[in-house]
């Protein structure tokens, strides 16, 4: 936690910050890798939903370049496992998503992001 | 091929949940099950308040299959034949005899009688058993390792005869006889998941019993994606997570997912069951500000709210807002930690948007779990239908009673394929006051009405 899948479903939601609030800038990461079961059922499911070129630049930032920058038509096996290791092996447990419009900044700790709005941000 | 008559024998402990619990999971196995002896719904209440039910599945797989899973099956039989004396019993047996009468040549079997709410002397069980030998079983007698189980039970009123005496043997209300074809083994979660045994809970985490008959109201399975948007400590998402689902979770009080430790508490309850990894990750914010990038992302979403008992039920944003001031200026200290307002989040607002939010954030199909508290005087079928909205329906509603309030566990499916917007969070009151409007402050009144009302 937090891992890449999350990340690319998270926008910033602060009053008025409607667009280029996708996606969350990394910072001061920190990395853990923890296996998890593979379950190609489960990534083909979450496929439809993910924003393929904000994933592969997440990816890039930790270090790891195993996803082509396109999607692919097709996913056979080998692609669905890069996936996978991707989506839900790689955990960002300490360090800061920072909105690329109005800067604000989202602070991970111990693997979970705080996102509550000061009163200003809620309007 | 034509359905078969099974006997299931139940717990008698919310008998409320027994059949939506039993739907949800033959529907989540592509199977159907019969329930033809109760057509009649004032029939059907009748009927789960007794331990013994004749329903038909397709299938002894069938049967097994919601054995290993409902958590309110005791065991299942073949059924051969029910009556209120023996002599309807054995008649009905011997007319059923195509049905045993394979047994017949070279199976092993034994007998089991059983009294439900009357003990059953051991001479009383071996004349049961003496008169069943029309049946001619030529197979050994084996008490340790039998091909098949004969089970015949006796069901009993109540523990005391009216006028306070113990039970004469014989004197039931119905007798039932069948081969057994699964022993319920999901009872044996219960247990597992005692919340006292967690490695972390706090006064609000939910009982075992409830959060696994929540995890089959939700279908959960693998492959399957859920979401808590009031965690807590985490509850629901031991159960769902250990059959196979995947469990985001969300809260607008971190420290109810940490704990005091290092490594959050909810993480370190899940390891438990060994289910750490299929936590996909838990945020910290208030559901009506939420970063969720887009809707129709959850297969299920499962949540006990806040009735604001126990834990206030709060949202961001001040109480009162004064006109004339402007608002305090933001960080005024940017390295303590800023804890920003928050207002009390009355109840039938919330369960008004956690519908409409659910309706956003699941896919097609996608079902909402949730538990409504409830006023046992008051309240009515409508107070439910009424917090609805377009494409959202209602599957199941199921009460566990307190006395003077309730708890109901109702599961709605979403059965548009529309997109709707975001929800706003901004349900003000329709025409019908539901008798859970308010809720935190009848609990606290003790659920007495206004004097002069």
């Amino acid at each position: 936690m937090v891992r890449l899948i999350t990340h690319n479903l998270l926008a910033c939601h602060v009053k008025g910050c409607t667009s280029n609030n996708f996606p969350l800038k990394f910072q001061d990461v920190q990395i853990e890798l923890q296996e998890a079961d593979f379950n190609p059922d489960m990534i083909t499911n979450l496929l439809p939903r993910l924003e393929w070129g904000a994933l592969v630049d997440a990816a890039r930032l930790v270090g790891d370049t195993s996803l082509p920058p396109e999607q692919p038509e097709m996913m056979d096996d080998d692609l669905l496992r890069k996936l996978h290791h991707v989506l839900l092996e790689i955990h960002v447990v300490e360090g800061v998503m920072i909105c690329p419009n109005c800067s604000h900044s989202y602070p991970i700790s111990n693997g979970i992001p705080n996102m509550l709005l000061a009163e200003h941000e809620i309007g | 091929m034509a359905p078969t008559d099974y006997l299931f024998v139940f717990a008698q402990a919310h008998e409320e949940f027994r059949v939506p619990e039993l739907r949800s999971i033959s529907e989540l196995n592509g199977f159907e099950i019969g329930f033809s002896r109760y057509v009649d719904p004032g029939e059907l209440a009748e009927a789960v308040k007794r331990p013994f039910m004749v329903l038909e599945l397709e299938d002894d797989e069938h049967a097994r299959a919601l054995a290993k899973r409902c958590i309110l099956i005791k065991s299942i039989y073949e059924f051969y034949a029910q009556g209120s004396t023996y002599v309807e019993v054995h008649e009905e047996n011997r007319r059923v005899r195509s049905r045993w009468e394979r047994y017949i040549p070279d199976t092993s079997f034994k007998f089991t009688v059983t009294g439900y709410n009357h003990g059953l002397s051991q001479r009383q069980q071996r004349n049961v058993i003496e008169s069943f030998s029309y049946m001619d079983f030529l197979g050994k007698i084996d008490m340790k390792e039998p091909e098949i189980t004969l089970g015949v039970f006796e069901e009993y009123e109540k523990d005391r005869r009216p006028d306070g005496q113990r039970h004469t043997d014989g004197e039931f209300r119905q007798a039932y006889f069948g081969r057994l074809v699964a022993e319920g083994t999901a009872r044996s979660f219960i247990k597992m998941f005692d919340v006292k045994k967690r490695d972390y809970f706090g006064n609000t985490s939910m009982e075992a019993e409830i959060s696994l008959l929540m995890a089959n109201q939700a279908q959960a399975a693998p492959g399957k994606l859920m979401y808590d948007p009031f965690i807590g400590t985490g509850s629901m998402a031991y159960t769902t997570a250990y059959f196979g689902a995947y469990v985001y979770g969300s809260d607008i009080d971190g420290r109810q997912m940490r704990g005091k430790a290092k490594t959050p508490g909810i993480i370190r309850a899940a390891a438990q069951y060994g289910v750490a990894n299929r936590i996909m990750d838990l945020c910290t914010f208030d559901v009506t500000h939420n970063p969720w990038r887009c809707g129709g992302l959850f297969d299920v979403i499962i949540t006990d709210p806040p009735y604001g008992v126990r834990a206030g039920a709060k949202r961001l944003g001040r109480k009162k807002v004064r006109e004339d001031r402007p608002l305090p200026s933001p960080r005024p200290n940017p390295d303590e930690a800023y804890i920003p307002p928050t207002k009390p989040y009355e109840l039938s607002a919330l369960i008004t948007d956690l519908i409409l939010f659910s309706r956003y954030l699941l896919k097609p199909c996608g079902l909402l779990v949730f538990f409504l508290p409830t006023v046992t005087e008051t309240y009515e079928e409508v107070d439910v239908r009424t917090a609805l909205c377009e494409g959202m329906e209602l599957v199941a509603n199921s009460v566990q009673g307190f006395g003077s309030w309730g708890r109901r566990l109702v599961t709605i499916r979403k059965t548009t394929m529309k997109c709707y917007p975001a929800p706003t969070f901004s349900s003000a009151g329709g025409e019908h006051v539901p008798a859970h409007k308010d809720f935190r402050e009848k609990y606290f009144k003790g659920f007495k009405k206004e004097s002069g009302e």
